[in-house]
């Protein structure tokens, strides 16, 4: 069954009730597990409107469940296996404040993201965005990642919809290229890791990164490492360097990757580890962001920890 | 985790003064540290003391198979088997502690006149402990007095043995106590980064230092040495294990019969959170096994 996913554009929290309450019970009636992410006060006036159905809304604070969109991702999957026979019905608001612009950038890849990893799910996502209070911007990308729209005077197909993968290319060619001439170089050669992993660790604590996402930061370089030891063309090199509060490190290789990532590689959640594209699904998991860049120049895969 | 007072050593890695102690789970753990010990000790010209029922081609490390003159090695002196009864009973057939320490100091002070260059001691005490006018006072003042002649020398070197199940865990602990040094198998891998040592009970590894990459080979081949079932992997002293590793659990604990599992014990607050951030449910076949805190007991 196909997702149905549809950005809200709302005035007001009287305007918001008005369609996420009927919305919403309409769940409860298909028999669908239904749940609401919104943002105070939305959440509150949610809670007490539906009182009357008791616990049978599952309501969850968009400030504690947007904090990363890897991991946003995973714990929607995770709801929706864990309701399976029964679908899914989801008032999904994300927050848009207090991102920086490459944050920013991958909130709105993951509202298109949504479209891929529960395409076939058979779950309802109502995404409610505040048209009075958000940035336009924010309002112009909704349309963009979103199949369906309910807007002052249009409630359907929304043409300015554009697929996930051309989507994310897009995302993937606003990166930056630019290093530092500062940065720190380590050469990748032989296939043992443990000294990257020494001069990785050391510069995550020197940065001022808290030990265990430190330790994450060293796994997922690893990794990186790793994968261009094997599929990688040497030279193959690690840089770290500052950037505002992030510490950066990036991984590259003199290969071409034929047939190159996809827009979408390592965003789907995998079922399990022994499946493709575990690896940098996790490492997406351990960093903050992480930044996927392969051209003819070679692979290049950027991680940004704070 | 090991109280820190105690020097866990392999068994090859024995030295002159050590005085040492074995719980042994069974018998194939037994013989994996007691015949290097022997076998070690016959092979770099040192005399070799064993106290036992036992005879001399039937002891660990000697057994059928092995191109050892045994017959030749008693008749140098170089294995001296010493039956308890010779070893340590008075007329009466009871134990005597005194009489153990004179015969470790008799038998130190003649492979000495004989020109061995140092003398490995071996017995099994657990006939001791369950047999009659068993009294763990005089045990535990035997092993003191054995430990007093051979921790200042530096030629004699002893491996006290017991097995685990013979005696209530106090006995064990005030026995343990009265040794410095806890002796091991020998890894089955140790390269400085990644370190393997066999388990025996719970039955699996000890996996130390970091799993990576470069290791993910010879951890397979000892995954696959070991007996199907439920396969307790300590992780307590692994720094590091890549994602690689993982997945590499995870193949091969689908590859295990229905109702085997790879339990993950003592797993770092790193490692946990790892895999938590992954999903258990990622990784079929792997199942969390005891904590960090509750790794306290008997080493």
């Amino acid at each position: 069954m196909a997702l149905e996913h549809k950005a809200f554009m709302y005035r007001g929290t009287e305007d918001f009730l008005s369609v996420t309450v009927p919305y919403l019970r309409s769940g409860l009636e298909r028999g669908q597990v239904v749940i609401a992410v919104a943002r105070e006060p939305n959440l509150t006036a949610l809670r007490d409107v539906l009182a009357p159905h008791g616990g049978a809304v599952t309501y969850f604070d968009s400030a504690v469940f947007y904090k990363h969109p890897v991991h946003t991702l995973r714990d929607y999957q995770t709801i929706v296996k864990q309701s399976a026979p029964r679908t899914v019905c989801a008032l999904a608001e994300p927050v848009w404040q207090g991102w920086d612009e490459r944050q920013t950038l991958e909130w709105v890849r993951y509202e298109s993201l949504i479209n891929v990893v529960f395409g076939e799910s058979g779950a309802r996502s109502l995404c409610p965005y505040d048209a009075e209070g958000l940035p336009p911007r924010i309002l112009a990308e909704a349309r963009r990642t979103h199949p369906l729209l309910l807007a002052p005077g249009h409630d359907g197909a929304n043409g300015d919809y554009i697929d996930p993968v051309r989507f994310g290319s897009g995302c993937d060619r606003r990166f930056s290229t630019d290093r530092p001439a500062g940065a720190e170089y380590f050469s990748i050669d032989g296939d043992d890791l443990h000294a990257l992993r020494v001069f990785v660790g050391e510069r995550a604590l020197r940065h001022g990164l808290a030990r265990q996402k430190a330790q994450n930061l060293v796994t997922a370089a690893n990794e990186v490492a790793a994968n261009a030891l094997q599929h990688g063309t040497p030279p193959i090199g690690l840089w770290t360097w500052r950037d505002g509060a992030d510490l950066v490190c990036e991984i590259g290789d003199h290969g071409f990757w034929r047939p190159g990532p996809d827009p979408l590689t390592g965003f789907i959640p995998p079922d399990s580890a022994l499946q493709r594209g575990f690896g940098l699904w996790t490492v997406r998991l351990l960093v903050d962001l992480m930044e996927l860049r392969a051209g003819w120049d070679g692979t290049f895969v950027r991680l940004h920890c704070a | 985790m090991d109280t820190s007072w105690f020097a866990k050593r392999p068994v090859s890695a024995l030295r002159p003064g050590d005085h040492g102690w074995l719980a042994y789970t069974s018998q194939e753990e037994r013989d994996r540290v007691i015949g290097p010990f022997v076998r070690e000790g016959l092979e770099t010209t040192e005399k070799v003391v064993y106290v036992t029922d036992l005879p001399a081609d039937r002891l660990p490390g000697l057994g059928r198979g092995r191109p050892i003159d045994v017959d030749a090695l008693v008749r140098s002196s170089q294995l001296r088997v010493i039956t308890p009864r010779e070893a340590c009973l008075d007329r009466r057939g009871t134990f005597e502690p005194a009489k153990m320490a004179d015969t470790v100091a008799r038998e130190l002070g003649s492979a000495f006149g004989q020109g061995f260059r140092a003398m490995r001691l071996t017995t099994d005490h657990s006939w001791l402990l369950n047999g009659p006018g068993a009294d763990l006072g005089r045990m535990v003042g035997c092993e003191h007095r054995v430990g007093d002649t051979v921790s200042p020398s530096t030629m004699a070197m002893a491996i006290c043995q017991v097995d685990r199940h013979a005696c209530r865990p106090a006995e064990l602990a005030a026995l343990r106590d009265t040794h410095e040094v806890l002796v091991e198998v020998n890894p089955e891998f140790d390269d400085g980064i990644l370190k393997i040592v066999r388990t025996f009970e719970p039955d699996g590894l000890r996996v130390e230092g970091e799993l990576d990459a470069a290791r993910h080979s010879v951890f397979a081949d000892q995954l696959l040495r070991l007996r199907p079932g439920r396969i307790h992997l300590d992780l307590s002293r692994l720094g590091f294990i890549d994602l690689g590793g993982l997945h590499l659990l995870a193949k091969h604990a689908t590859r295990l019969p229905a109702d085997a599992a790879l339990i993950l014990d003592h797993l770092s607050p790193d490692l946990e959170s790892i895999i938590d951030m992954v999903g258990w449910h990622r990784l079929p076949g792997l199942a969390r096994g005891r904590r960090l805190a509750e790794t306290e007991g008997i080493a």
